[in-house]
């Protein structure tokens, strides 16, 4: 393999899990490959693995089950901020149903509903499915630059759309970091949210279909739920019904 | 022989059930019938015994058969037939021929031998009679 080549594969070899990146890499060497056939190789492997971890329900449920339909309707949500922004702040009137008659109260409602329902979908993409979240990536920005190329906004910056992404990301990152999340922080964001959203419709404020964005907030907290369930079953625990069977004998 | 005529009588579900490495042995080894290339590599990894890891695999494939093995086939393959409990794998110690990195090693396990017998017995079973068999050579037209 030639000195030029070899940070190709290099880079391209990250693409796989650790210790098989140090096999294929290393047998690859020892294969004395070209540097084209290196890259055939290891891209090849990386494309079989994507297309195996697609062979399951969950990859599917994270890009259209969640990814996809939260970015759309969250994408007009920020969008929706952003004009009732402009009109309280700058008494710009940019033209954005369901908004216009919002006051800072109802503002504020929606910018908390929008970093809640960005963040706990982007926890639970990055719960479905960690290794596929480049697709799901991917399905986020789609809405978002559909939106800019279809709507010409002339009040609004144009990352507006992408609102939403910031919150989403840390979402994302706080599941990769901390797959755990404790019921009762879990359970706080779920009904907050659902009080916030009961106000915003009360005060009609709300697209019926954004109610389909609390499913992942309340999956939060069946997933808290059942996390702290399966805690109660680690053997290595001494209050496990295990051990207290056998001190019971 | 009765255990294995009993599995297949069973429905799909059931039949799945039945399918855990923990549970009676021979159930495990006469329902897993192997592909082409899973037995080439089984095949290989058998042949090369102790020095059996992912290179060496490969180029005994691309030796015996005259054609180009991916790594993508190989290592895909591999993961394949550990989940079946037909391999084991583990990572081993690197060479600087490898540039300093590791081999991922890989032993054929009891069940992978029976699975590659199976295998071999059913393809000369089924080749028995056949023009192209070896010991019908004379018969060939």
């Amino acid at each position: 393999m030639t000195g030029v080549g070899w940070p190709l594969v290099d880079l391209a070899s990250r693409l796989l899990d650790r210790d098989e990146r140090e096999a294929v890499v290393g047998d690859l060497l020892e294969a004395n490959e070209t540097t084209w056939q290196a890259l055939l190789n290891v891209f090849g492997l990386v494309l079989r693995r994507q297309a195996l971890l697609w062979k399951q329900l969950s990859p599917w449920l994270a890009a259209f089950g969640v990814a996809l339909p939260s970015s759309y309707l969250l994408t007009y949500v920020s969008l929706s901020v952003s004009c009732t922004y402009q009109r309280l702040v700058y008494h710009r009137f940019a033209p954005c149903w369901p908004t216009g008659h919002e006051g800072f109260l109802l503002l504020l409602c929606h910018i908390i509903l929008l970093i809640a329902w960005s963040w706990a979908g982007g926890f639970v993409v990055g719960a479905v499915s960690r290794r596929t979240l480049w697709v799901s990536a991917a399905f986020c920005v789609f809405p978002c630059v559909f939106c800019l190329a279809a709507f010409p906004f002339e009040f609004l910056p144009k990352l507006c759309p992408f609102l939403f992404l910031l919150p989403a990301i840390l979402g994302v990152r706080h599941r990769l970091r901390n797959p755990r999340i404790s019921l009762n922080s879990a359970f706080l964001l779920a009904v907050t949210t659902t009080a916030l959203m009961i106000f915003a419709w009360s005060n009609d404020a709300l697209w019926i279909l954004n109610w389909a964005l609390i499913w992942p907030v309340w999956y939060l907290v069946a997933t808290a739920r059942k996390s702290g369930q399966e805690g109660n079953t680690e053997p290595w625990r001494m209050d496990h019904p295990t051990y207290t069977r056998m001190s019971q004998r | 022989m009765t255990h294995k005529r009993d599995v297949r009588d069973l429905p799909g579900r059931a039949k799945r059930e039945r399918l855990d490495p923990m549970s009676n042995y021979y159930y495990n080894v006469f329902l897993i019938m192997l592909g082409e290339f899973e037995y080439l590599l089984i095949t290989a990894a058998a042949g090369l015994g102790e020095n059996a890891y992912g290179a060496a695999i490969r180029e005994e494939i691309e030796a015996t058969t005259d054609r180009r093995c991916s790594m993508g086939a190989l290592y895909t393959t591999i993961d394949r037939l550990e989940a079946k409990g037909l391999l084991k794998t583990w990572m081993g110690e690197a060479t600087p021929q490898r540039g300093g990195r590791a081999k991922r090693m890989v032993r054929v396990t009891s069940k992978g031998v029976h699975a590659a017998k199976e295998f071999y017995d059913a393809v000369m079973r089924v080749s028995h009679g056949a023009s192209w068999a070896g010991h019908r050579a004379g018969n060939s037209s």
